[in-house]
């Protein structure tokens, strides 16, 4: 399972059966160095996120338990979660956009 | 299966029911690039069924193995579980890092 941005949509019409019907996304894996991911990903996306929005994407099997189509979905990534926000080493925030990170948890009694 | 430390935890409400009550990390694998300056590979997600820390040098096991481990059959939506919590390792050679995550000891 990975940390993803989801930075665009792709579609299809021309595509093997299983897929019909499935929104596609294209996701940036996260990292956390200052540099962002030159790697981008298809996910087939099961929980309605939008760009910019940071995403759990999980692989093969999960993916298609995810998609919920049975196992013979010809599809092996899939958005499982929308991240509310993540708490990292060094008390840095990370939250569901690039917007609303902080770099430490200070803010954290503001709210 | 790999060598990871736990940097982060994850929260999410809007997520597969099968990902509910699990405890996510986020995790760091050890790679073993003795330069400081190149790409880090992504940080992974994984749920956590024995309590590990920040901080703590873990196990993580994939696929089934994984879903095992979470106490699951072959049909959760995650792939990705932490296995172990290692005590010691030895890795002759083993870049500095491997060790900074002890960090608070």
């Amino acid at each position: 399972m990975h940390i993803c941005t989801v930075i665009g949509n792709v579609w299809a019409t021309q595509k093997e059966g299983t897929l019909t019907g499935l929104r596609l996304l294209v996701v940036r894996p996260f990292t956390t160095a200052a540099t962002q991911s030159a790697e981008t990903m298809i996910a087939v996306d099961t929980v309605s996120a939008g760009i910019g929005e940071r995403v759990l994407v999980v692989h093969g099997r999960a993916a298609r338990t995810a998609i919920g189509k049975g196992n013979d979905v010809c599809f092996q990534t899939a958005i499982v979660g929308i991240v509310d926000s993540m708490e990292l080493e060094g008390g840095r925030v990370v939250g569901q956009t690039a917007a609303s990170d902080r770099a430490d948890a200070s803010g954290r009694g503001a709210k | 299966m790999f060598l990871g430390r736990v940097i982060g935890q994850v929260w999410a409400t809007q997520q597969n029911p099968d990902l509910d009550g699990k405890r996510l990390l986020v995790i760091e694998p050890l790679d073993d690039s003795r330069d400081p300056s190149a790409p880090k590979v992504s940080p992974v997600v994984a749920a956590d069924p024995i309590g590990a820390g920040i901080g703590e040098e873990v196990i993580v096991a994939f696929g089934k193995a994984a879903r095992v481990a979470c106490g699951g059959d072959g049909d959760y939506a995650f792939e990705a579980a932490v296995v172990g919590i290692v005590d010691d390792f030895d890795v002759p050679g083993a870049p500095a890092s491997w060790r900074s995550g002890g960090g608070d000891a």
